[in-house]
């Protein structure tokens, strides 16, 4: 028989639908289904100004809006050549490892309520809101953040952010100890998470699975150290790996994940003090930076020449590994915009880690991939 | 149970009741200090609250601006607002109309933003590039009303929202260094004077250009013999000149 879980339904954790083909509790056979949150992100970006799309960006994935302005940035400053100043690559770096923090805060509380524990569920959304009032004292924004610019960042940090960067962080850092010690020390979520939902590393490479899944299979895969952006060749951390290749490996692999954000955030932070500078590319034409001028609406005649160019950029996403391919022909606004997005791999392969469990794993099993509907749909 | 022994019915006893006792002191603690801010009564922007990263119940720590740097609904000064139609071009959501404003004159009436919330998606690009600072965002955000009609941010209203002196954002966006210039094509100019009329901030003067005296059998072109010459320093670069040149001989360009 098939059932539908989804597109409302307390373990999809957005729009999409998981048709569950069950024999009694027997899992036989899964069909995920996609695209109840499509918004054309990529094709209404041909239509936009860089530093317009970055709006769309922050809306692409809403738990994780900082690491998907960077990725875009990225590729744009990489089709339009331009370089970026030093001290707005260590901004971009504090920024898209607090996005981490957030999010992987943001799937710790949905997760463990997917497995019945209420407590955790208020702890990662009380220890979230902090890292959000830090965003929200240099950028503006909460959720949407729309701080990043074609060649630098909007703004510099303000004056005293990094002290109390520092103490959130060591708030941050007393809190995963007792995390643990109310998921690892409760025996109801072993029984719940052990052996459940595994995937091996070759099966994982063959899907094309990438993120905390395949680092709780063994395979010490992570851009952040392998193809090292921003500045992330410079900062000292360790990759987090796990190899049960199941619930529990996904869910320790995060939370180291946790620590080693901590360990790069402090890096960043003492490096930000330590240094003053510009934050803003001086080669960027005034119409790319911020503020721009009109940008050609209404009968404007500001036909103007930009450098042709093809640009890629790759980074670690909290989800798994994010690719952006931007495709500049000379216009106001990017040719094309492809986005590559790490949960719609993981998902569309929920085939070969749900079936064979029984109806009830479902939730912990597709809470430990942590989905976002928003980007698997874009 | 009944088998167990005494140690073990004890170690028991206090396995039901330890849990217990943590909760129902975390609950006193809850009925004293919530977590979190009990919305309608407590408010973000309350004193307490202000300039502090908040640390779980009533804790703050460190000293900063969190709240005054939120986007919120916008503040417009009408007085300072010198209608250079920046903002409404750099709204990605098109929520920004010019709309006249009484006052000035009625042949060139100034314009001010009218904001659509229904729209906005609160980027503050607008307020980035505003030339002035007299749009900026406000830490403004309770906006439930009844009327679609009711979103839509009159500039008068937005005015109020200005009066009221509510915490703006004290970051100011840095103007990129080698900014675009407003060059001229002189030979397609025909002095017409609509650049320097519309403009601004009134930095494009007209200067007299001498008239050529005409060779024989040449027709000199029918024009008026003055020429705009922009004030670099004073120029916001909002491109009105450019729009309203009859002629398109104003274009962008860098200076050579």
């Amino acid at each position: 028989m098939w059932i539908n879980m989804g597109p409302q339904h307390p373990m999809t954790h957005g729009l999409w639908n998981l048709r569950v083909k069950i024999d009694g509790e027997l899992v036989l056979d899964v069909d995920p289904e996609m695209g109840y949150l499509h918004r054309g992100i990529e094709k209404i970006s041909e239509d936009r100004h860089y530093n317009e799309i970055i709006t769309l960006m922050d809306r692409t994935c809403y738990v994780a809006g900082m690491a998907w302005e960077h990725l875009f940035i990225q590729a744009a400053e990489h089709a339009l050549h331009i370089q970026v100043p030093e001290r707005a690559q260590w901004i971009r770096t504090m920024s898209e490892e607090f996005q981490r923090v957030a999010s992987h805060l943001m799937w710790y509380a949905a997760f463990v309520q997917d497995i019945g524990l209420m407590s955790p569920f208020l702890y990662g959304m009380r220890d979230r809101d902090l890292v959000l009032d830090l965003f929200q004292s240099y950028t503006g924004g909460r959720l949407t953040y729309e701080y990043m610019r074609v060649g630098g960042v909007r703004n510099d940090l303000p004056p005293g952010f990094t002290d109390q960067a520092r103490k959130v962080c060591d708030w941050l850092s007393d809190r995963f100890v007792e995390y643990d010690r109310l998921c690892l020390g409760s025996d109801i979520f072993h029984r719940r998470c052990d052996n459940l939902g595994v995937l091996k590393a070759s099966e994982c490479i063959r899907y094309g699975i990438t993120g905390p899944m395949l680092r709780s299979a063994g395979v010490a895969r992570d851009l952040r150290k392998d193809r090292p952006y921003a500045a992330y060749g410079q900062v000292d951390f360790e990759v987090a790996v796990a190899d049960g290749a199941d619930v529990t490996g996904r869910y320790l692999v995060r939370m180291e994940e946790l620590r080693q954000s901590l360990r790069i955030l402090r890096q960043t932070l003492d490096w930000l003090d330590r240094n003053a500078g510009p934050v803003m590319a001086e080669n960027v034409p005034r119409w790319m930076g911020a503020p721009y001028a009109p940008v050609g609406r209404e009968g404007y005649l500001l036909k103007r020449e930009y450098p042709k160019g093809v640009g890629f950029s790759a980074i670690e996403e909290p989800h798994g590994e994010a690719l952006a391919y931007v495709v500049n022909e000379g216009g106001e606004h990017p040719y094309r915009v492809k986005l590559k997005s790490p949960v719609f791999v993981n998902i569309a392969a929920a085939r070969q880690y749900l079936v064979g469990y029984r109806v009830a794993d479902i939730p912990p099993i597709m809470g430990s991939v942590d989905v976002c509907v928003g980007e698997v749909d874009r | 149970m009944s088998e167990s022994t005494t140690a073990e019915s004890n170690s028991s006893v206090l396995w039901v009741a330890k849990p217990l006792i943590t909760a129902a002191r975390q609950f006193g603690k809850s009925l004293l200090r919530p977590s979190t801010i009990v919305y309608p009564f407590e408010r973000l922007e309350d004193p307490k609250f202000r300039g502090a990263v908040r640390i779980a119940p009533g804790k703050p720590i460190g000293v900063g601006q969190v709240w005054d740097n939120y986007r919120g609904v916008h503040a417009l000064n009408i007085e300072t607002c010198i209608s250079c139609n920046l903002c409404a071009f750099s709204c990605p959501d098109l929520c920004i109309d010019m709309v006249t404003v009484p006052g000035g004159d009625p042949k060139h009436p100034k314009k001010c933003p009218q904001i659509d919330y229904g729209k906005c998606s609160y980027c503050g690009f607008c307020s980035d590039a505003c030339p002035e600072g007299c749009l900026s965002m406000t830490t403004r955000y309770e906006l439930s009303v009844s009327k679609r009609s009711d979103m839509i941010y009159s500039p008068q209203r937005l005015e109020e929202v200005f009066k009221a002196k509510l915490p703006m954002s004290p970051i100011r966006v840095e103007r990129p260094k080698n900014e675009d210039a407003i060059l001229l094509d002189p030979p397609l100019c025909i002095g017409c004077n609509a650049c320097a009329r519309d403009c601004p901030t009134k930095c494009i003067t007209m200067v007299d250009l001498p008239k050529p005296v005409a060779k024989a059998g040449e027709k000199l072109p029918k024009r008026i013999w003055k020429e705009p010459v922009v004030n670099d320093s004073d120029c916001v670069r909002c491109g009105t000149c450019i729009s309203v040149c009859p002629k398109e001989c104003l274009f962008w360009g860098t200076h050579r």
